[in-house]
């Protein structure tokens, strides 16, 4: 299996504020893989970085080979990579439908009268089959602000779909949803990487589903990689259970954990 | 007053309120496709018209063009340079993490540079006048006169609303604008281009200004001062809505109307203070606009 994803030293500075050091990972085509941590750690901004949102400060992006730290936010979507948003960036005046069918916006038409005219029979019929396969089938003509949190973010997913993405990048897709609802989520993006064979790289902090769905999990604590490797694996890391927990003198420990990072991973 | 007066009035005051009303909703409609899709206030709005007005008299009156190939010359023109300014312009204020504000100064800023231009070329020294391209004469409907200049403004005014609406609603760039209106990230990450969209609205824009420009200027004396006319489509844009395209036009006909009727029933002299008065009307009773749609209330 080969990376479809790489960073490559990636830094993003704030001002003073280092959110993310000298991370490198790499994404295997074919797998899903979550980037975990405790808050501010740092993944969004890695997200953030791959969705050129932001301009990183030091490091390069690949991706399927090519270097994309250059390219502008729009050419991400042309290129094959969707996103969504942990707080969601819907078209809130337009229906579920029109919000996929804008997804789509970047997918190849051959035909110059589909470049034209939005809203082509095929696209349509694309988006259909979107929502038929997320389930929000009912709700197509329901506006997108009128949809109930957890179908706003599936339909996040949905719209990030319909650009037949290479790779899908989902920040906390199950944040705030109920457990049935992460039950589907579950089934969704396991039947798309098993299906459809897109790549998957999640921000999450429910365990639960990143247990379940994972190939790979890397760790962030102060914006560097403190463990990485299958779940089971890194579950029981001493680094990432003290991360998280935390110890008596928190700094302390986290400047001790960074330099044992670097030292297991560099 | 008796009634057959009334009556006489309301028609023309009706027939001409849409002839001035469309140059309005004209230019409304060019400040409503910005304000949606930059969050900018575009105060060089008037310039723009202004400059369009002058370029169509230095092009017809002294290069010697004929109408047709002075009229689109000068939009093509007009346009470009309002796509160059969002270019060279607004886009590094933003870049320099220029917020709204910044940028409506920018557009003041620009204002200043026309009318100085206009200014510095000599032609705004004397009101002038712009040449007739319309033949004199005048139709008559229903007990309302209007002339061959009014009817050709009326029309023409619809049909590139039309156009433009058919753009807005029907194509792919059109649905690119509409959305980044909606939500620019969300735009941009299902792939479109911002610059380049924010780029052809401002295209947009300035085309349709200039167009507004060479309606109306016949029938006014041109100075370098005439963009102040661009208040009466911020009433327009005020009164749709601010961010409804329809709302635009509507506001455009309303002001128009109101123009005229109080010109007939009141006085001349109250005509400046009309639009004020509807301003303040809509403000009072739906401050969200006509088109406005419900009232949110934002998270802060």
């Amino acid at each position: 299996m080969d990376d479809l994803l790489s960073l490559d030293a990636l830094t993003m500075r704030f001002g003073g504020l280092t959110a993310v050091n000298g991370l490198s990972m790499a994404v295997k085509r074919g797998t899903i893989h979550a980037l975990i941590g405790p808050n501010g750690a740092g993944k969004s901004t890695v997200f953030n970085c791959v969705s050129r949102i932001y301009r990183p400060s030091a490091g390069r992006i690949r991706f399927d080979g090519r270097d994309v730290t250059g390219l502008p936010a729009h050419a991400m979507a042309g290129l094959g990579i969707a996103r969504t948003f942990q707080n969601l960036e819907l078209f809130n005046e337009l229906t579920v439908l029109e919000n996929v069918m804008l997804g789509a916006y970047s997918r190849h038409e051959t035909r110059l009268i589909d470049r034209l005219r939005p809203g082509s029979p095929r696209t349509r019929a694309w988006a259909e089959e979107i929502l038929e396969g997320t389930g929000l089938k009912d709700c197509r003509e329901t506006k997108a602000n009128g949809l109930d949190f957890g179908r706003q973010k599936l339909l996040e997913v949905a719209r990030a779909l319909a650009l037949s993405p290479t790779l899908l990048l989902l920040d906390e897709p199950a944040a705030g949803l109920r457990s049935r609802e992460i039950e589907r989520l579950d089934a969704i993006l396991t039947g798309l990487n098993r299906e459809r064979g897109i790549t998957v790289l999640l921000v999450e902090h429910v365990m639960q589903l990143v247990m379940s769905i994972s190939d790979t999990i890397t760790v962030l604590s102060f914006g560097e990689k403190i463990a990485e490797g299958t779940p089971a694996g890194v579950r029981g890391d001493p680094r990432v259970i003290e991360a998280y927990l935390g110890t008596t003198q928190p700094g302390e420990a986290a400047r001790e954990e960074t330099a044992s990072g670097e030292a297991a991973h560099g | 007053m008796d009634s057959d007066i009334v009556f006489l009035f309301l028609q023309q005051g009706i027939a001409s309120g849409l002839v001035t009303g469309s140059v309005y909703a004209l230019l409304a409609l060019a400040l409503v496709i910005v304000f949606r899709t930059t969050d900018v206030a575009n105060f060089a709005e008037g310039e723009f018209y202004m400059a369009a007005a002058y370029l169509a008299f230095f092009l017809i009156a002294i290069v010697g063009l004929p109408l047709w190939a002075a009229a689109p010359a000068m939009v093509a023109l007009i346009a470009a340079a309002s796509g160059l300014f969002q270019r060279v312009v607004l886009r590094r204020v933003a870049a320099a993490r220029g917020v709204s504000v910044n940028l409506v100064i920018a557009t003041l800023g620009l204002s200043y540079v026309l009318k100085g231009a206009v200014r510095a070329t000599g032609f705004g020294d004397t009101p002038r006048s712009f040449p007739s391209v319309v033949p004199d004469g005048s139709v008559t409907l229903g007990q309302a006169s209007l002339s061959y200049l009014d009817l050709a403004i009326l029309v023409t005014a619809l049909a590139v609303m039309a156009a433009f609406f058919a753009v807005f609603n029907l194509t792919r760039t059109g649905r690119a604008m509409r959305a980044v209106g909606m939500n620019r990230r969300a735009a941009q990450l299902v792939g479109i281009n911002l610059g380049r969209t924010e780029r052809l609205v401002w295209i947009f824009s300035g085309g349709i200004s200039a167009i507004a420009a060479i309606l109306i200027a016949p029938k006014l004396l041109m100075t370098a001062e005439m963009g102040g006319v661009v208040t009466l489509a911020f009433a327009a844009a005020i009164v749709g809505g601010f961010t409804s395209l329809p709302g635009a036009v509507v506001g455009g006909f309303i002001i128009g109307i109101a123009e005229n009727l109080v010109g007939l029933f009141v006085s001349t002299r109250a005509i400046t203070v009309a639009p004020f008065v509807i301003i303040m009307l809509v403000l009072i009773f739906k401050p969200q606009g006509l088109f406005g749609g419900r009232l949110r209330v934002r998270k802060v």
